[in-house]
């Protein structure tokens, strides 16, 4: 389903992502992780076409991402991390707009776009009304990720999805993702919350430095480590091991 | 909007909605928050069209001048219009999120994004054009047809000048590489405007011909105005050789730059689009900038006049987004290119010439404008919700910001242009008494950066970027532009009555009397209501 093959990036002299490398067969939930700068969101975006690599390939869906750019981009559906729409359209001119991107008839969208709505627990006068500008945080996350399954995408990329869902709507969505993968759905998904992956994920790729460290099921790689738990595991893998007690140096600088 | 699955016509329409509506208005409801650009649409067609009347003057002339200067106003102000927004239409870093992913291919959002610039140039166009379509239509021989092939040679003016752009901005990207882009895009869209003014002269250069000009002229080829003049002429005019020669350089160039523009070097788009979405890793602000920006502000005189640190930190922050930001970049730049080219071209038209005076008044009104003009652009950003910090900060007012800001427009923009002016001016030996009728303009420098315009007084960057399109501001600014002329008229005047001494030490007590008010009023004013 997802294959990359020595992906690479550089930013000038600097290098985002390093020979990336690693296969996702069909409804697996793979979760992404990585500290900040390690090249994750940079993965996502070559991935999905948004940006070009400097080197490597990957095969989604069959499609080769450099010589099938069009056909990737119909077969992958992507909810980016920034959250970002066009503020002054309506929730529902936004969708429409999205399906009609994907081609998906005006009827169709707006019948898909109604079971979002009664999933995310969404008032439609709100979404023909209200402008995106409006929304609070979480309603505009639920548009976004409405948007990147809109048309049913068999491999879903998702940037840090929970941020700004309320706990409710972050409980119904982990389902949905289990349920997806159950029938079939693709799954990438990258994010710092690493409770919500171990519990999600049926396997875990950790990235530092845009290479690959580790690649796993969550549990036999805890065990493997001796960490306990992923997060453990993490900052063991990434060099965060320190951070308890430097956060108990610093805290010693508030004091008067 | 509604659905429809055709990609083509749904980017089309979701480009056009965003015109209209703007970008990020500050929410509500749909029929409530974006009525302004609506009504600033609807009053620049208003001016526009009110503008077209004063080409009824040229109607007596041969049809070839008539069409050239209507075309050559068109061309100014479609290029202006299309030089100053193409930018930000075509380079949107945040739509690279909701669009780059979708299976769209990247000519058919170029396609759609120009489509939509090319539509609202028509309706810009259309107004300008309609006292001059009417008074052709009833003036000349063959009304009718001048009517209609003027409107077909408008439009493809309107599609040659949205390709020049596009085609430079594509070139730009081929030529020097898509890691160089971003910091070209200023530089280019500050040439495209100046390239546009100095084209739109070409009524000047009819005026001081006596309106003679005919097809034939060899220099008239080298003016892409007339080359669209002449395809009236050759259909609806004199239909002479010189006219058809010209006609057929508006169809081959038009027609070579939609294809290079659109075709060729299309594919070059998805490049720039992604260069634009790419995060540096590691960024540095601007080597050694930021050590030099502090030597200099920490030494005398600077460090005199920003002893205040909320002023200077304000200071700061505005000249590294002069420096850096390039939304502020693309905004403050290319709208200070005619500030810079205006005025040496009045100041050059004048020499030696009875309008002298006027010009050189004229070149000080412009100058005056300065301070505000770039003030109020500086109010908008898009990282305007950012602003909540000064709120947060134990500050009664935004006055020390304003004045922050005020401060880093004159030190960053003001002088230095005025000291290329300055140079221009000395370099062209012109009349030292000339000189007299600059000061007004500059004395009352002080006073305009203070005028609270816009917004009124708020921090910089703190409002919303489609406000800056609002009528109001709109309007404040014709006020402020009509204000500065009438300054200029009365130097002029004091100058041909022989009291300009006088005139300079009154205006020098206004001026006085009217800073030590608003920078009162400023640093008493509370903090503005709060968007959103």
């Amino acid at each position: 389903m997802l294959h990359l093959h020595s992906l690479t990036k550089n930013f000038g002299k600097q290098v985002a992502v390093d020979g990336l490398e690693f296969y996702v067969p069909a409804g697996q939930i793979v979760g992404l992780l990585g500290p900040n700068g390690a090249g994750k969101t940079t993965t996502l975006k070559m991935l999905t076409g948004m940006l070009a690599p400097t080197s490597g390939t990957a095969t989604l869906c069959g499609h080769d991402l450099l010589t099938e750019p069009i056909e990737v981009k119909r077969k992958v559906g992507f909810v980016p991390e920034s959250g970002a729409v066009y503020e002054s359209l309506t929730g529902l001119e936004y969708l429409e707009m999205v399906a009609a991107l994907y081609g998906i008839p005006s009827e169709a969208a707006r019948i898909r776009i109604k079971q979002f709505l009664a999933f995310f627990d969404l008032g439609f006068d709100v979404l023909s009304e209200k402008l995106l500008g409006a929304y609070s945080k979480g309603m505009r996350r639920k548009v976004v990720i409405t948007s990147g399954l809109l048309h049913n995408p068999p491999l879903v990329f998702f940037d840090e999805p929970l941020d700004g869902l309320d706990a409710n709507a972050a409980v119904g969505f982990k389902a949905l993702l289990q349920s997806l993968a159950r029938d079939g759905h693709t799954i990438v998904y990258s994010s710092h919350i690493l409770d919500v992956v171990e519990r999600v994920c049926d396997r875990v790729i950790i990235i530092d430095k845009g290479r690959l460290l580790l690649d796993g099921k969550p549990e036999e790689l805890v065990v493997s480590h001796g960490s306990g738990t992923l997060e453990r595991l993490f900052t063991q893998v990434t060099g965060g091991g320190e951070l308890e007690r430097r956060a108990e140096d610093f805290a010693k600088t508030f004091a008067k | 909007m509604t659905a429809n699955t055709d990609p083509h016509a749904t980017l089309r329409r979701l480009f056009l909605t965003l015109f209209l509506r703007g970008r990020s208005p500050l929410g509500g409801k749909k029929e409530k928050a974006p009525t302004s650009l609506h009504q600033k649409l609807t009053w620049t067609l208003l001016l526009y069209a009110a503008l077209g009347f004063v080409v009824l003057v040229f109607l007596r002339q041969p049809l070839f001048g008539y069409a050239a200067y209507l075309h050559s106003m068109t061309f100014v102000f479609i290029g202006m219009f299309v030089a100053s927004s193409s930018g930000e239409v075509l380079f949107c870093r945040e739509e690279a999120d909701i669009l780059l992913h979708r299976p769209i291919t990247p000519k058919a959002l170029l396609w759609a994004k120009v489509r939509v610039m090319v539509e609202v140039s028509l309706w810009l166009a259309g107004a300008f054009n309609l006292a001059g379509l009417m008074g052709g239509y009833f003036a000349m021989e063959h009304g009718l047809r001048f009517v209609i092939v003027h409107v077909v040679s408008t439009a493809l003016l309107a599609l040659f000048t949205a390709g020049c752009v596009v085609m430079v901005y594509l070139l730009c990207l081929k030529l020097f590489g898509r890691e160089r882009l971003e910091s070209l895009m200023t530089l280019t869209q500050m040439l495209v405007a100046i390239a546009f003014v100095l084209a739109g002269q070409l009524p000047n250069l009819l005026q001081s011909a006596n309106l003679k000009v005919s097809a034939s002229a060899w220099w008239v080829a080298l003016i892409p105005p007339a080359w669209f003049a002449g395809l009236d002429d050759a259909l609806a005019g004199q239909a002479s050789l010189a006219s058809w020669r010209l006609a057929a350089l508006s169809l081959v160039v038009t027609a070579l730059t939609t294809w290079l523009a659109f075709g060729r070097l299309a594919e070059g788009y998805q490049q720039g689009l992604q260069t634009m979405n790419e995060t540096k890793g590691w960024v540095r602000a601007t080597p050694s900038g930021r050590p030099l920006l502090h030597r200099i502000v920490s030494l005398p005189p600077l460090s005199w006049w920003l002893r205040d640190p909320v002023t200077r930190a304000s200071f700061l922050m505005t000249i590294r987004y002069l420096v850096r930001d390039r939304d502020v970049k693309l905004r403050v730049y290319p709208t200070l290119a005619p500030y810079l080219i205006l005025p040496i071209i009045y100041f050059l038209q004048g020499q030696g010439k009875p309008s002298g005076s006027l010009a050189a008044a004229a070149m000080a009104a412009t100058l005056g404008l300065l301070p505000i003009v770039v003030q109020t652009l500086l109010q908008h950003s898009n990282q305007w919700q950012a602003s909540e910090i000064f709120r947060r900060a134990p500050l009664a007012g935004p006055g020390s910001l304003y004045d922050g800001c005020q401060r880093a427009v004159v030190f960053m923009l003001v002088l230095p242009i005025l000291s290329i002016l300055a140079v221009v001016a000395g370099l062209s030996r012109g009349d030292p008494t000339l000189w007299m009728l600059l000061l007004p303009g500059l004395i009352a420098i002080p006073v305009t950066g203070l005028l609270p315009l816009g917004r009124g007084w708020v921090p910089p960057l703190s409002q919303p970027l489609d406000e800056s399109k609002s009528v109001r501001q709109g309007f404040q600014l014709v006020g402020a532009m009509l204000g500065s002329m009438l300054l200029g008229g009365l130097v002029v005047l004091a100058r041909h009555l022989g009291v300009i001494t006088g005139f300079l030490l009154v205006e020098m007590g206004v001026v006085a009397v009217a800073y030590v008010f608003l920078r009162r009023s400023l640093f008493r004013s509370p903090w503005p209501e709060e968007n959103g």
